[in-house]
């Protein structure tokens, strides 16, 4: 099932609708529609002509807007002032890859993108990726220059110009410190990661008059974490922190590794870390592993997922470039630029959700009052309530049974992902906006399992993650 | 007297010299050719035959410092492809050119006048020509074939023009969007050399 078919299936909405919401809903599900279809920009030449292009389809949208409204009575102009803005926002995400990730994310949350289906996992997860033009080495050297006030030459023994990944806004190179470590060196694009705010002001200019859906307030608080974290994710002084902090929780029998981060060799769009010699899932998955590796590697990630979690810093980018599988069988983690770090009211909520799933189920209905905020006396209580039901059930799953799991069984996947769109087709679309990486984070881990073909004991790392929380 | 080759060369960096100081110290504006004749401890006419007036003072500063990049740039090591060259030698002259920034908006507009550009001894004009001269052997070495339509050429100097305005006026830590106009206008002349040339390829 692709996106589209998926669109199609959904719309369900109560036959008390005004037309005006029914407009609303058509034109923003035609939207998501094309949003979803179009294939990211890749070659530069294509991004540079969008670039310039942008601000003249712009004004060309406002003068189309303006002309017709010459001819339209006040009630009709203000559809059209919407619809305007729906078409300039929409040529807005097609514009800037990077937005258009995070907007393909938000489209997710408002229920009209799914978007986790396993056939198309991987491609969406690629696609709420940031994307920057590649660097030649000139460039490269002066994003140094201007980050050390010192060359590429002063600072490294050997330096490879040719980058062999891409990175948040940017890419990354092998070399070598003058002490001999061998390191991977981030280098973001010089400029864009101070546009995010821009970019965003502007898109909240053209969407937010608007009010479109019933858990708008919603929308506005997950478009407000998606900014916030994609600030982070360019921050590299932040997501060295966070590499750091990572690192901290794992032990050398864990089998899980997180690189070291050179300080002197790091700054804001420079990040050097410890290289790690490893293939990503693709290239793990073409050795054709026994069952016992694929296991070993799952149960690796599931526990290295869960300590973070239980750390109040899930790793929200489970992305498979993100994992690395090392010849001695440890599971290596890569880019900690997409780790949310959890205050007092999201520590309380996931605190909540946790002895929902593993101890008390008779919580449901204060999780669907706090994480949904739909109160006891609303008409959709009880339907949220059989939501959250299912959702534990489906959730808990692995938990529950006896010995090892097998995340490799499509359908566990695949009843998920219906949960997901049940809830979506009855716009059961409130929730806290750390859901909107929250889930990211869950689906992705889930999504690797079900690649991995992984039989993981789920059961007994729960139990003893929780244990090492002082939980359970 | 005769005057010689040495004392004039030195004269003529005295002069230089006593401008970068004043436009670094009073702006563009206020600097006259007759303060900086002060300054170098000359008179004004003598000045005057040196540099017939502040634009090819400037001009002057602007060519020394662009042919030292120039000249950095025909003994570096070439890269392998033209963006990453032409990137290198108009990045390396902006660099030269960083203790100018202040003052140079304003400068370029007078030297680099398009209206100027129908003088052939216009100040602007020699730096234009050695600076195309440069690409264009840049542009053949990495084989494209020639030779160059007129747009093409316009093309560049306009891209190239308008760097160096942006340069001058960016206030972004470590002038990084500069970087990235560089680059992507860049790409955008590369792009534009292949267009109608089906088949002709960057040789690395």
């Amino acid at each position: 099932m692709n996106v589209g078919e998926l669109l199609a299936a959904l719309p369900e909405d109560d036959s008390s609708s005004s037309s005006a919401t029914a407009w609303e809903q058509e034109k923003l599900q035609e939207i998501f529609a094309d949003l979803a279809n179009r294939p990211a920009p890749t070659g530069s030449l294509h991004r540079l002509w969008t670039i310039s292009e942008l601000s003249s389809e712009i004004a060309l949208a406002y003068l189309n807007f303006w002309v017709r409204g010459w001819f339209s009575d006040a009630e009709a102009s203000q559809r059209r002032l919407a619809e305007t803005n729906l078409r300039v926002a929409l040529k807005l995400f097609h514009r800037l890859g990077y937005l258009r990730g995070a907007m393909a994310k938000l489209g997710q949350t408002l229920g009209n993108l799914p978007g986790i289906v396993p056939n198309d996992v991987s491609d969406t997860l690629d696609r709420l990726h940031f994307d920057a033009p590649p660097m030649h080495f000139p460039l490269v050297r002066e994003v140094v220059r201007n980050e050390f006030g010192k060359g590429v030459e002063e600072l490294f023994r050997e330096f490879d110009t040719v980058p062999f990944a891409a990175a948040s806004l940017g890419q990354v190179h092998r070399a070598r410190l003058k002490s001999g470590e061998r390191v991977a060196v981030k280098i973001q694009y010089p400029g864009i990661a101070r546009t995010i705010n821009a970019d965003f002001r502007n898109l909240a200019a053209l969407l937010f008059p608007m009010r479109l859906g019933k858990n708008w307030d919603y929308t506005k608080a997950q478009f407000e974490e998606i900014r916030r974290m994609l600030n982070q994710e360019v921050d590299y002084e932040q997501e060295a922190e966070s590499t750091r902090a990572a690192r901290k929780l794992f032990r050398p029998e864990d089998g899980i590794v997180v690189p070291e981060v050179y300080a002197e060799y790091s700054g804001k769009r420079v990040l050097t870390t410890e290289f790690l010699e490893g293939v990503h899932l693709d290239g793990y998955l073409a050795t054709n592993p026994v069952q016992s590796s694929r296991n070993d590697f799952g149960t690796r990630l599931y526990t290295a997922c869960n300590r973070m979690v239980y750390a109040f810093m899930p790793y929200v980018d489970p992305h498979p470039g993100n994992y690395l599988f090392l010849s001695d069988g440890r599971l290596g983690l890569l880019d900690f630029g997409c780790v949310q770090h959890y205050g007092a009211e999201e520590r309380e909520i996931m605190l909540l959700a946790d002895r929902l799933a593993f101890d008390d189920p008779s919580l449901i209905p204060v999780v669907v009052q706090k994480v949904c905020g739909v109160s006891p006396g609303d008409s959709e209580f009880p339907a949220y309530v059989q939501m959250m039901t299912e959702s534990r059930e489906w959730a808990a799953a692995p938990f529950y049974s006896r010995g090892p799991f097998d995340f490799g069984d499509e359908r566990y996947f695949r009843a998920g992902v219906e949960n997901v769109v049940g809830m979506m087709r009855k716009r059961m679309t409130g929730a806290h906006p750390m859901y909107v990486y929250w889930n990211r984070g869950f689906y992705g881990v889930l999504s690797m399992l079900l690649r991995l073909r992984a039989q993981v004991n789920a059961h007994e790392i729960i139990r003893r993650e929780r244990a090492a929380a002082g939980l359970g | 007297m005769r005057i010689t080759v040495a004392t004039k060369s030195a004269t003529r960096q005295r002069i230089l010299e006593a401008a970068k100081g004043l436009l670094l110290a009073d702006g563009w504006n206020h600097t006259t050719t007759r303060g900086i004749a002060i300054a170098a401890g000359i008179a004004t006419g003598t000045l005057f035959n040196y540099f017939p007036t502040k634009e090819a003072i400037a001009a002057a500063l602007i060519a020394d410092a662009l042919e030292g990049a120039a000249k950095e740039f025909r003994e570096g090591t070439p890269e392998n492809s033209l963006e990453a060259d032409l990137f290198t030698l108009v990045w390396s002259g902006l660099r030269k050119l960083s203790d100018y920034r202040k003052f140079l908006g304003q400068a370029l507009d007078s030297v680099f006048s398009p209206l100027a550009r129908s003088s052939p001894e216009s100040a602007g004009e020699a730096l234009r020509v050695d600076h195309l001269e440069l690409v264009e052997s840049t542009i053949s070495a990495h084989g494209y074939p020639g030779p160059r339509s007129p747009v093409t050429v316009q093309l560049y100097w306009t891209l190239y023009l308008g760097i160096f305005a942006f340069w001058a006026a960016d206030d972004s830590p470590g002038q990084e969007d500069t970087l990235a106009l560089l680059d992507r206008s860049l790409k955008l002349f590369v792009a534009s050399l292949s267009i109608g040339q089906e088949g002709t390829n960057e040789r690395r």
